[in-house]
């Protein structure tokens, strides 16, 4: 009998309690709120609030702070931002930039001093900002007046306007206070920040989102939603159960689950270039790797049409060199067919039997889903069947650059051979930090430690051109001396995804490279 | 008893010291630090100016510089920034995460305590019973089934599929705090996280339960009329609970285990969640204060729990 009634009130306690799970939150809806995973993914970098600091996470950045020039949604050209237009000299060596009229989020005049400072501040090693060395070429910034900025460069730098549209500018009233070396750990960045941009900061949440306002006095008219809310997410499968939920009206999701939203009304899959080429690199200072021939061997080895149409379905682009835009790779490339005899022949030729024969050899990466653990399991496969032992060997992002990184007696068989990728664009300069010899370390971040004279002469054509219209053929010498000797086995550049609600109204967003930043025009979002 | 509870803060503060010496060696004996952490391999920095962000960090000193550096701050309560967060101190950081967890673990051990004790009650009076087969059956399948795979089928059947409960988070983005706000976003990790402890407690408890219900002074109790509730609930029960108690106190450190797991999948903004965030991203002073704080938690529970044990059991001295 009392056993009877304790069940009965652990019962009814039980239900209690599921009904309050089951009671959905109330909070008044009268604020139209867009919610995402804006920082989900390869080109997202949560939890950083300094722009001066960011590896990634522009797409979100760029909703509150703006840059001088911008990329396009489709990223094949550079277009004015808080710049309305810009002149470039012959000689590449003075940039104008024409200032549009705007205020800062506190209301103050956005000013050419403002740019001035923000130049200034970035070129100041103290500032502990990644851009520093990129703005290097910088020798003077100038104000005539309020509304004009002259950058002056010690020499040509065909990537300066692609750098430059990465550069947030900040207020100089609000942080002029703060000495340099202070900038990077100043709680500014997270608590009272102030951008341009068409929304303004409100809350930051520590670990869990970011809530921005509408600027309602934004240039380009007051965005159409009231708030902007960016959620954190520990992976893509947490924010994927989350967009499926209901819970965000976007997030980046890994391939595999693209696929599963293909077909559903309720979401819109949104597909594009990841600008990341793929490769296989060889450590130069393993002697393995000496011979173009075995260099060949991997290429003719890895039926890598078969990997992209069975492994990426379809949705990645062979890259026969760095790259992979039409306008930058030029007829006549060798395409490597899949020729696992060529290749046997080849590594004969080479003497592999001698240079190694089948002893395993690491091969290193930091991918870890579950799609890169098949195309290494079925390069791996590959390999074999050509006499080549390799061993993947799955680390994460820290390990791994601790491993190729170690400036101190390293143990370069750790790295014979890596499965990597590299920023390949908008701007195809961005793999000479790789490639050059001139980037070698310490100065650069040529991890393979190649050495080829011909392709950093090309590297350095190519990024010194000042005339315009042969930029593209440098950079396809570039693409051509890149495929005859093999610095790395370039394998794809594979598309990437995100998810979008259906309910979302001209949102604009493209898998760019560090989240851009590009035009997304944020202001335009809306919500039905 | 003070005398005791004295020494045993000593033993634990240097256990404490002797745990921050391990996790400091073991954390930079693990390849990778915190700017290593930093750089995205397809954007990546020259070695100058990583070296240059080192140096920022102080890891650029020898360890046992930056280790004493560390102590002698830590002792003075600075455990440093963290080095993901722009200019976050670390001890609020971890302070404000300890609710959430204490929060999470509590109510995820509430509803076992609760659940698994009178499932064994239940169990053990109806002996060889179709419900106490049922339980038994169920209890098995709670304690064999493991955190990750609960968590992750529970987020998709309770959260995505049937949209009972959120599917991450301590509050709503963006909306007002309200109690029934958290209570809708602490339901289901806390559920999850109770089923392989209240499995557990039910199997003690209705072992235990059935041992004493067969001695005598059971026996007389029923002799002397009293009603079978009480036997059960007054006599019976209480005595049970002794080994059930240990039990709860030694699960509390498995428990902490089982919460970093959900955080993590529910994104829910405890200790967990921070240091497995803060091991992805060599956070070292993070990790530092956390595992501490982690470390601190436990030795207190034990003592705890030695002291419950002997207030429950007026036999037991402690000395």
């Amino acid at each position: 009998m009392h056993i009877r009634t304790i069940t009965r009130a652990l019962a009814i306690g039980g239900l209690l309690l599921g009904a309050t799970a089951l009671t959905t939150p109330a909070f008044a809806q009268d604020v139209k709120t867009i919610t995402g995973g804006f920082d989900v993914g390869p080109g997202g970098f949560p939890k950083n609030f300094n722009p001066l600091a960011a590896t990634g996470g522009f797409t979100w950045l760029n909703t509150y702070f703006e840059p001088l020039v911008i990329y396009n949604a489709e990223l094949n050209a550079i277009e004015g931002d808080l710049a309305t237009d810009y002149t470039v000299s012959d000689d590449m060596l003075t940039y104008t930039f024409n200032l549009a009229e705007e205020t800062w989020h506190d209301g103050e005049a956005f000013t050419s001093a403002d740019v001035k400072f923000t130049l200034d501040l970035i070129r100041d090693a103290a500032s502990g900002s990644v851009f520093t060395g990129r703005l290097g070429k910088i020798a003077n910034v100038e104000t005539p007046d309020d509304r004009t900025v002259v950058v002056t460069l010690s020499e040509a730098d065909g990537g300066l306007l692609s750098v430059l549209a990465q550069v947030m500018i900040l207020p100089e009233h609000a942080l002029a206070s703060i000495a340099p070396e202070s900038i990077a750990t100043s709680t500014w960045w997270s608590t009272t920040p102030i951008g341009t941009g068409p929304f303004k900061f409100t809350k930051y949440v520590t670990d869990q989102y970011v809530e921005l306002a509408a600027d309602e006095d934004y240039r380009r008219g007051a965005p159409k939603v009231d708030r902007l809310i960016n959620r954190y997410f520990e992976n893509p499968a947490a924010a994927v159960a989350a967009l499926r939920a209901g819970e965000i009206q976007f997030t980046y999701v890994e391939p595999e689950d693209a696929a599963t939203f293909a077909g559903n009304d309720g979401f819109t899959v949104i597909e594009g270039d990841s600008y990341v080429v793929n490769y296989i690199g060889f450590n130069q200072k393993v002697d393995l790797w000496k011979d173009v021939r075995v260099r060949q061997a991997f290429m003719y080895a890895i039926d890598r049409a078969a990997i992209v149409e069975s492994l990426y379905g379809g949705a990645a682009k062979l890259a026969n060199c760095g790259y992979v835009a039409p306008h930058l790779v030029p007829e006549g490339l060798n395409d490597y067919a899949y020729d696992p005899e060529k290749a046997k022949a080849l590594l004969d030729e080479a003497g592999w039997a001698d240079i190694n024969g089948d002893k395993p050899i690491t091969w290193l990466t930091y991918y870890g889903s579950p799609q890169a653990t098949n195309v290494m399991a079925a390069v791996q496969a590959m390999l074999a069947q050509v006499g080549v032992n390799v061993v993947p060997r799955v680390v994460d992002v820290p390990t791994y650059n601790g491993t190729v990184y170690q400036e101190n007696n390293p143990d370069w068989n750790e790295f014979s051979l890596i499965y990597a990728g590299l920023q390949n664009g908008p701007n195809p300069a961005g793999i000479n930090v790789g490639l050059n010899k001139s980037q070698l370390p310490p100065a650069g971040a040529n991890i393979m430690r190649i050495e080829f004279d011909d392709l950093s002469a090309a590297f350095d054509a190519a990024i010194g051109e000042t005339d315009a219209s042969q930029v593209d053929a440098r950079w396809q010498d570039v693409c051509k001396v890149m495929n005859e000797e093999l610095p790395w086995a370039t394998m794809w550049v594979a598309n990437r995804y995100g998810v979008a609600s259906a309910n979302l109204v001209d949102f604009v967003w493209t898998p760019a490279p560090a989240g851009g930043p590009y035009a997304a025009h944020p202001e335009l979002w809306d919500i039905k | 008893m003070l005398n005791y509870i004295a020494r045993r803060i000593g033993i634990g503060l240097l256990m404490l010291i002797a745990l921050s010496v391990l996790v400091f060696m073991l954390l930079r004996l693990a390849p990778g630090d915190a700017i290593d952490a930093y750089i995205n391999p397809a954007a990546p920095l020259s070695m100058d100016e990583l070296a240059a962000l080192r140096a920022r960090l102080g890891l650029d000193q020898p360890l046992p510089v930056q280790y004493f550096g560390w102590l002698r701050a830590a002792i003075s309560g600075d455990f440093g920034f963290s080095t993901q967060r722009a200019g976050v101190s670390v001890l609020p950081l971890v302070l404000e995460r300890i609710g959430p967890t204490v929060l999470l673990m509590g109510t995820g051990m509430l509803i076992a305590i609760v659940l698994g004790i009178a499932a064994g009650i239940i169990s053990a009076v109806r002996r060889n019973s179709v419900t106490d087969v049922a339980l038994s059956v169920t209890s098995s399948i709670g304690i064999s089934s493991p955190a990750f795979l609960t968590a992750l089928l529970g987020l998709y059947f309770f959260s995505v599929q049937l949209r009972w409960a959120p599917s991450g988070g301590m509050l709503t983005p963006g909306a007002p705090f309200s109690i029934a706000d958290l209570l809708s976003h602490l339901i289901l990790p806390a559920f999850l996280l109770s089923i392989g402890h209240a499995a557990l407690i039910m199997r003690y408890m209705r072992s235990s339960l059935l041992e004493v219900l067969n001695q005598d002074y059971v026996r007389t109790a029923r002799a002397k009329g009293v009603r079978e509730f009480w036997v059960i609930i007054k006599h019976a029960t209480r005595n049970a609970l002794l080994p059930v108690v240990t039990l709860i106190g030694s699960t509390i450190g498995i428990a902490v285990g089982g919460a970093i797991f959900l955080e993590s999948v529910f994104n829910w903004p405890g200790m967990g969640l921070l240091l497995v965030n803060a091991v992805n991203t060599r956070d070292y002073p993070v990790i530092m204060c956390a595992t501490l704080i982690v470390g601190a938690c436990v030795i207190a529970v034990n003592l705890l729990t030695d002291i419950t044990y002997a207030a429950v059991d007026p036999r037991i001295q402690v000395a």
